[in-house]
């Protein structure tokens, strides 16, 4: 970046030498690609250009938006222009208008004024009349911008505007080089000499350079779903729309010199600059009369002593009088109160939460409830937070329960109201993918065209084309379209499409919000978010606090509650009785479906060999398993030297302290950021750069730069090129899917929470893990099998039963779990709920059902076909007999004999029995399990010589063998080069393939369609785990189909024509697959 | 499968190889934005791939996909092509579904040796055309669709036979309709077998009466009547000689009462005429069709009649016609207009106009009848196309806001500039073939770039700046000079594109 910014910095000092004799100018209409598909420049780029040109100023004045001002702040402070801070305001009664406001009260009324517009029309609309205007515009410049054709309406509006606020009136002229200027000018100065609205010269900026203009006409075939064949007049005449020379617009103007000279003057009135913004904290999180610094306190002393019942330790002392003084130090304190608010909120309503984030895990934090991670018992550094050089605002993210967090959002838009709380923008830009779908379109590509070339890897739109690659595809390098297509769309990367919502980002403030940025609706009900995202409020220092949610919070509050109920023990994520070695035990024999972060198939592989025996081995194994350290093969390294297999030394004396608790290698993105402060001598604020711009692809230019800057700080320093060069691989891996410690740390305490219920109440944690489905990386499948195989018995949902959740029912001495109605596909809670209401002391036969509940027969079909009419004596196909016979009418009370006719009736047909087969499938239909028999032993007698799952293990590492199994899922993480992952499951266990890439390759088909497979090669066991090195996959679906659908074999002549091959295959017993079929890894949130 | 077969006909016209299909081919059409797979050749769907499967499955399926969009409207015209040419084996033919056919054969099939070596012939012509085909014989429709759909090898149920080879195939064979059937299935009742045992209310009370009707038909206990074709065009007469007519009076007279038949028909319907076949059936055998065509639909039978004058006498009638049919092949609605007892001078000019053109076109071909059609763009050689005067479709207006010429030359035609005043302007003086102009007033410019995403050698050199320039005798140019990468103008070549009126 600094490369680029030097060699910009040259060109325009040569420039402004150049141009010393040009008259001055400063532009004013400029339209950025924040007004979305309408212009083809980024802010930064424009401000740049503006720069070089030698401008007194350049304003940005997007559609009704303040956007991309952030951007352009930024930018313009470093190449030395000053921003005119506006908007274009667009009205639905008359001509837009540009607004610069002068100072900073105008400023909030203009950003008032866009929020009224944005707040009373749908997402990414904006509603706005000329009295609007006028109420908003003290000390605002408006500058009209007059239609293309005279038009005696908008003479009349101008002067009427002009009246209403002398003075601060201008009419913006543009020489557009249409053929007609002379004649629109001349019309605008009489206009401008009638009216007494002084003309200013505007060049209706809307690209930087003229090379932009093929972006700028496919921007605009997007935006109306054209091609550029269809366009027509929709295409741009010429390229004239950019940023131009001084010279160029002194001569376009040249009969009207007052008109170039007005620009300056409006830059000279306009100074307001977005420094000013002075954002404050709320102030009624304290109690009347403290100071927040006194409140914190306070709070802090009364939670240590509850935290702490026994007495705080010295450490903890220290460490608490510390913080406080850094937090009072930097004035903090409101922020902490903020969120303090919210967990003392959430907790009275019984919503669990947990902090994490860099200051997330500071014993103020601890003790204020917002975590529960003890640092008297784990080794934690604050350095992130404690760190007041750097100045970055504390970072505390918080939790919610996934299913409970839409009431902890509105509780803030209620405490503070919509004027003060808004939810942060994303601003979503277009990705590869995106950008070659949409130019692919626009010019005219035809589907698979474009699908061929989305099928590229991303190296299509760096500038080397790979020539060879298109033609491997199929498709002709030399054709020009496609070139077209490969260029625009690499130059629309990064550009911003829509705005989007920040999963869980606040901002509140203490004055008015919209005074600071527009507010506007999202398309979610009931939200509303501020036009700026997280980066621009980062370099405007605005505070925003992060409410997120996460499933498994929901699924350990379920578990607490069915604890209290069942066991009448509470338990809350603190009071867990910490260190239990039969939690590790479970841990280390890679028992650990349902837990928390270890479940994936990748840490059950890990845990036998990382053998966690302590909270700290948690942390970093949830570190670890990420592909940061994987990509910068930090792993293995480290496994060897836990294990004593390998020495641990460090590579120098200054990185023992960075790396002593990792045993030298690096896993936390901390210890990256320190590595690159420590051993490659970067100050702290470019550590931060660097890893903000391996967060975002549109920086990815840059990272050559800090590459070269990163390993030859490290050489410089004495360290090897190998270990510099995979410290930066890692710390590359790092900048999406980055892990740092205090995160980790939360994490871990929930991984360990969730393994101890699992441990010693595991009907109680499947059930809660069921019922807070969809979450985590299993199906209910897997937890009602793996339930079982913990010896707890799970009983068929049952009309006379159920409840909607899955609940425990006493049994003996112990529990069995009985599934819920939620269980079925397609049931609807409040259908459940009436059933439940009308159950009474119980239903006898299917019209009884019908009579009392008055559900809908479509509904008791789904009842029938889920198999729960088994407690009145009704099999599937009974069940199902007498719901189609009661017809469709609602149920009239008083034909009960005709009742009795039916059901005379009923008895007297004998329906064929359902094969077991058939029953299993329907199960996996309506329930996504069954309970009844695995499909795989049924279809055992049918498939030789092959080797059960849980029999693997007892087999010599190296040997061949098949197994078979339904495909639970399929994973080709980016990580593994190519490798792909399956997991099948027979009625004995798990099993795992590995499939190398040329073996992928050769049975692609198998492997993405197969819903049952047949799989032989070579056993490969590694203490615990073991896998099978896939040589030849077979793709068996068709016994599952066969099996559902009943028929013997050859009994039923296959359709000739394939139509309907099989109903049951089309109506979805698909679903056999319904597991997640690429789970990705987990990241945050 | 049909249409997979119909679009490999299609392009087979091209490649001129006569082999099976090579590569698994699907047909892709849309449904709420989503491309899911129409038809698939057998390579495909050996691969997995069936219809209706989202495109995404099949490609992931087989990634080597060859894929083709649907057509319907050629699968159904294709489908009706075949149903004529079945014609030749019975004239009882109706289409069933969108790849089917019913043949009533009652009393055709010993005219080709039974009903085994009738459905030899058909699929051994159908394979010939490319077509892969089943058939089937029976005593009802519905047994037939069955035992052509799911009747595995056997395809003839001796008659009488039907509900003893009925029972073993599947209950969809009923025709009942996929959602039916999947609930029957469900209920263990799988085969049309199974559904004799069952008593008729109780089935009814559940499903309707489609399945008891169902089943009576295909087993002929209830009729099913099957509607044939109807190929026939709407406006069609004929007449027939009972003497070979020869004489060109006569077959006039009889054109103009066939004319006069056809156009009170369409009178009735509001409608004119844009296209006519006439078909002249000769004594020696031998058929003669003349077509004509209208630039506007038209209904007066004399006025059409004028436009067959002169293919007709180019008509060698032999020994003479012994029929003529006359059929309208595309009509278009034509209102009645209120007559003007005033003349109208605008109608006067349109209608000796559009049968000028209707003339002009039926001598020459309307394909050399043109005029120019705008089509948007900013290039001023490409604002405008030449089309067939009875082309329609031809949307879009001329802009108003574009400053053009009444004449573009064809090639932009250097001139000299003589005197310039520099500072971008227009030359002074310019001499242009031979001919020296001073220019009086000048306006513009008007920048215009070319379309970048197009190869054009004229526009290859990039912006140009026009202008309008008027001489001191009144003429007024389109000159224009090529922009510099600067954005500067080349003041020293200048070409003039057009005149202004």
């Amino acid at each position: 970046m600094d490369s680029a910014i030097y060699r910009i910095g040259i060109y325009t000092d040569f420039l402004r030498e150049m141009y010393i004799d040009a008259p001055e100018y400063a532009e004013i209409q400029v339209t950025s690609n924040f007004s979305f598909m309408r212009a083809a420049s980024h802010p930064e780029e424009l401000v740049t250009q503006a720069a070089a040109f030698g401008y007194r100023a350049i304003g940005i004045t997007d559609r009704n938006s303040l956007s991309g001002l952030v951007r352009a702040h930024v930018e313009a402070k470093k190449v030395g222009i000053p921003l005119l801070v506006g908007s274009r305001i667009d009205l639905k009664d008359g001509a837009s208008m540009l607004a610069y406001p002068e100072n900073r009260l105008a400023y909030g009324r203009l950003s008032k004024l866009i929020t009224l517009g944005r707040r009373r029309s749908p997402k990414g609309e904006c509603e706005l009349y000329r009295e609007d205007v006028l109420k908003h515009a003290t000390g605002m410049v408006l500058v009209s911008i007059p239609p293309r054709s005279y038009n005696v309406e908008f003479e009349v509006e101008l002067a009427a505007l002009n009246s209403a606020i002398p003075g601060f009136v201008y009419l913006a002229a543009s020489h557009s080089l249409c053929g007609d200027d002379d004649a629109h000018l001349d019309w605008l100065s009489k206009v401008a000499a009638r009216t007494g609205v002084p003309m200013v010269a505007t060049n209706d900026v809307l690209m930087h350079r003229e090379s932009r203009r093929p972006l700028l006409d496919i921007l605009t075939c997007i935006r109306k779903n054209i091609t550029v064949d269809t366009a027509g007049y929709w295409i741009s005449r010429n390229g004239e729309r950019r940023i131009k020379s001084r010279e160029e617009m002194a001569r376009l103007f040249v009969h009207y010199p007052g008109a170039l000279v007005r620009t300056v003057e409006i830059a000279e009135r306009c100074h307001f600059s977005l420094d000013e913004l002075i954002y404050e904290y709320p102030n009624e999180v304290t109690l009347s009369g403290r100071s927040p610094q006194v409140e914190l306190e306070q709070l802090t002393t009364v939670g240590s002593k509850k935290r702490y019942p026994n007495g705080v330790s010295e450490k903890v002392k220290n460490q608490i009088s510390h913080e406080l003084m850094l937090i009072g130090e930097l004035g903090y304190a409101p922020y902490f109160l903020t969120v303090y608010d919210l967990v003392r909120f959430a907790r009275s309503k019984g919503i669990l939460c947990q902090g994490r984030g860099s200051a997330a895990n500071s014993a103020v934090c601890f003790c204020l409830g917002i975590t529960s991670v003890d640092p008297s018992q784990s080794d934690i550094l604050f350095e992130r937070f404690v760190s007041s050089e750097r100045e970055e605002p504390p970072d505390i993210d918080v939790d919610f329960e996934h299913e409970r967090r839409e009431e902890v959002i509105q509780y803030i838009y209620e405490k503070y109201g919509r004027e003060r709380a808004a939810m942060t923008a994303v601003v979503v830009t277009y990705k590869s993918r995106s950008a070659i779908r949409e130019v692919g379109k626009a010019l005219g590509l035809s589907q698979d065209v474009i699908d061929a070339l989305l099928k590229q890897p991303l190296s299509l739109l760096r500038s080397d084309i790979d020539l060879g690659q298109l033609r491997e595809v199929g498709l002709n390098p030399e054709d020009r379209r496609l070139h077209l297509t490969l260029r625009l769309a690499s130059e629309l990367l990064g550009f911003p499409r829509h705005l989007s919502q920040h999963v869980g980002g606040f901002v509140i403030s203490r004055g008015l919000l919209s005074e600071i940025a527009p507010l506007e609706n999202a398309a979610m009900e009931g939200r509303t978010v501020i036009s700026w995202n997280k980066d621009d409020l980062d370099a405007l220092g605005i505070l925003k606090i992060d409410v997120l949610s996460l499933g498994i919070l929901t699924c350990i509050r379920k578990a607490f509650d069915l604890l209290k109920n069942h066991y009448a023990v509470d338990f809350d994520l603190a009071s867990i009785p910490t260190e239990d070695p039969a939690v590790y035990n479970m841990l280390c024999a890679a028992d650990s479906i349902g837990v928390f972060q270890v479940e994936s198939r990748a840490q059950m592989a890990f845990l036998p060999r990382m053998k966690p025996r302590s909270f700290y081995d948690l942390v970093i194994e949830v570190a670890i398993v990420r592909p940061g350290p994987i990509q910068g093969d930090m792993v293995h390294p480290y496994l060897r030297r836990r294990n004593g297999e390998e020495e641990v030394n460090f590579p120098s004396e200054e990185l023992r302290d960075v790396l002593e608790k990792t045993l030298g290698i690096p896993l936390f993105q901390e210890q990256a950021m320190k590595i690159a402060i420590t051993a490659a001598g970067f100050s702290p604020n470019e550590a931060d750069a660097l890893r903000r711009a391996m967060a975002t692809f549109s920086h990815m230019d840059n990272i050559h730069t800090f590459r070269s800057k990163f390993i030859s700080g490290m050489l410089a320093n004495g360290y090897d090129l190998d270990f510099a060069e995979s410290c930066f691989q890692q710390i590359e891996g790092f900048g999406s899917y980055g892990f740092p410690e205090s995160h980790a740390a939360s994490f871990a305490l929930l991984v360990y929470v969730s393994a101890w219920l699992k441990c010693h109440y595991p009907a109680v944690f499947a059930v809660a893990l069921l019922n807070s489905q969809p979450m985590g990386f299993y199906a209910p499948a897997q937890i009602v099998r793996d339930v079982k195989e913990h010896g707890i018995g799970v009983l068929q949902p049952d009309i006379n039963h159920s409840d909607w959740d899955n609940i425990l029912e006493p049994r003996g001495a112990g529990v069995v779990i009985r599934l819920g109605f939620r269980q079925i596909k397609g049931f609807r809670e409040e259908d459940a709920i009436r059933l439940i209401a009308m159950r009474g002391n119980g239903y006898r036969d299917v019209p009884s059902v019908w009579q009392r509940s008055g559900l809908r027969p479509a509904v008791l079909r789904k009842l029938a076909r889920a198999d729960v009419f088994n407690s009145i004596g009704l099999g599937r196909r009974d069940a199902m007999w007498s719901v189609v016979g009661l017809g469709e009418q609602p149920p009239p009370l008083f034909t009960n004999a005709m009742m009795e006719e039916e059901t005379n009736e009923s008895s007297s047909i004998k329906l064929p029995a359902m094969p077991l087969g058939v029953e299993v499938a329907e199960d996996y239909d309506m329930l996504r399990l069954t309970l009844k028999c695995h499909p795989l032993e049924l279809l055992k007698p049918q498939l030789s010589e092959i080797v059960s799952a849980n029999r693997l293990l007892s087999i010599e590492s190296g040997a061949r063998h098949s197994v078979a199994g339904l495909v639970l899922c399929r994973q080709r993480p980016s990580s593994a080069k190519g490798v792909c992952f399956l997991t099948l499951e027979d009625e004995t266990g798990i099993a795992n393939i590995i499939v190398w890439p040329e073996k992928y390759e050769y049975f692609r088909r198998q492997i993405l369609s197969a819903r049952l497979m047949k799989v032989s090669g070579k056993i490969q066991s590694d203490g615990n785990v073991t896998h099978i090195i896939a040589d030849e996959i077979e793709d068996l679906s068709v016994m599952l189909d066969e099996l559902g659908s009943e028929c013997q074999k050859g009994a039923e002549s296959k359709p000739v024509y394939g139509i309907n091959k099989g109903i049951l295959k089309s109506s979805g017993s698909s679903n056999m697959l319904a597991l997640r079929s690429v789970p990705s890894l987990p990241t945050r949130g | 499968m049909l249409s997979v077969e119909r679009w490999h006909r299609q392009t087979k016209h091209d490649s001129k190889t006569k082999k099976s299909l090579p590569a698994p081919i699907v047909l892709t059409d849309y449904t709420n934005g989503v491309c899911f797979v129409s038809a698939a050749n057998h390579d495909a769907l050996a691969c997995g791939v069936t219809p209706r499967m989202s495109l995404a499955d099949a490609r992931a399926l087989e990634p080597n996909l060859k894929i083709v969009p649907a057509d319907s409207r050629a699968d159904t015209s294709m489908l009706e092509k075949i149903a004529k040419w079945t014609t030749r084996y019975t004239p009882w033919v109706a289409i069933c579904g969108r790849d089917g056919l019913w043949l009533d054969i009652s009393g055709c099939a010993h005219l080709l040796g039974g009903e085994d070596a009738m459905i030899k012939d058909l699929t051994v012509n159908l394979s010939n055309f490319g077509f892969t085909s089943r058939f089937s014989i029976a005593d009802t429709p519905g047994a037939a669709w069955a035992m052509a759909h799911y009747g595995g090898e056997e395809n003839l149920i001796a008659p009488g036979a039907q509900r003893l080879a009925l029972s073993s195939l599947p209950i969809i064979a009923l025709r009942i309709g996929d959602s039916k059937a999947a609930e029957l299935i469900r209920l263990g009742i799988r085969s049309i077998g199974d559904l004799y045992a069952l008593p008729r209310a109780a089935i009814a009370k559940r499903f309707g009466m489609v399945i008891g009707e169902r089943l009576d038909q295909a087993l002929g206990l209830m009729p099913e009547p099957i509607s044939p074709r109807r190929p026939l065009p709407r406006y069609r007469a004929e007449c027939s000689f009972l003497e070979p007519v020869s004489r060109k009076e006569n077959i006039e007279a009889c054109l103009l009462q066939l004319l006069k038949d056809i156009c009170s028909n369409l009178e009735c319907a509001s409608q004119g005429v844009r296209q006519l076949i006439l078909d002249l059936f000769l004594v020696e055998g031998a058929t003669k069709t003349l077509h004509v065509g209208t630039v506007r639909p038209v209904r007066e039978a004399k006025c059409i009649a004028k436009l067959f004058a002169e293919p007709l006498s180019k008509i060698d009638s032999g020994f003479g016609i012994e029929t003529m049919i006359l059929s309208a092949q595309v009509v278009e609605p034509l209102t009645e207009s209120q007559i003007n007892i005033l003349v109208d001078e605008r109608d006067e000019e349109i209608i000796p106009l559009a049968s000028l053109l209707d003339r002009l076109g039926s001598r020459l071909n309307f394909e050399h009848v043109t005029r120019l059609v705008p089509r948007a763009s900013h290039l001023p050689d490409r604002a405008m196309r030449q089309v067939s005067v009875v082309a329609r479709n031809t949307q879009g207006s001329w802009p108003e806001t574009q400053i053009r010429p009444l004449v573009l030359l064809d090639q932009p035609e250097s001139v000299e500039s003589i005197t310039g005043v520099g500072d971008c302007q227009p030359p002074e003086v310019f001499r242009w073939r031979q001919n020296k102009y001073s220019v009086s007033a000048t306006e513009g410019p008007e920048r215009i770039a070319p379309e970048w995403w197009r190869r054009d050698r004229a526009w290859s050199r990039g912006p140009r700046d026009y202008w309008r320039v008027e001489d001191e005798e009144g003429r007024r140019f389109w000159l224009f000079c090529e922009c510099r990468k600067d954005g500067q103008c080349n003041l020293s070549h200048w070409y003039l594109h057009g005149f202004f009126a």
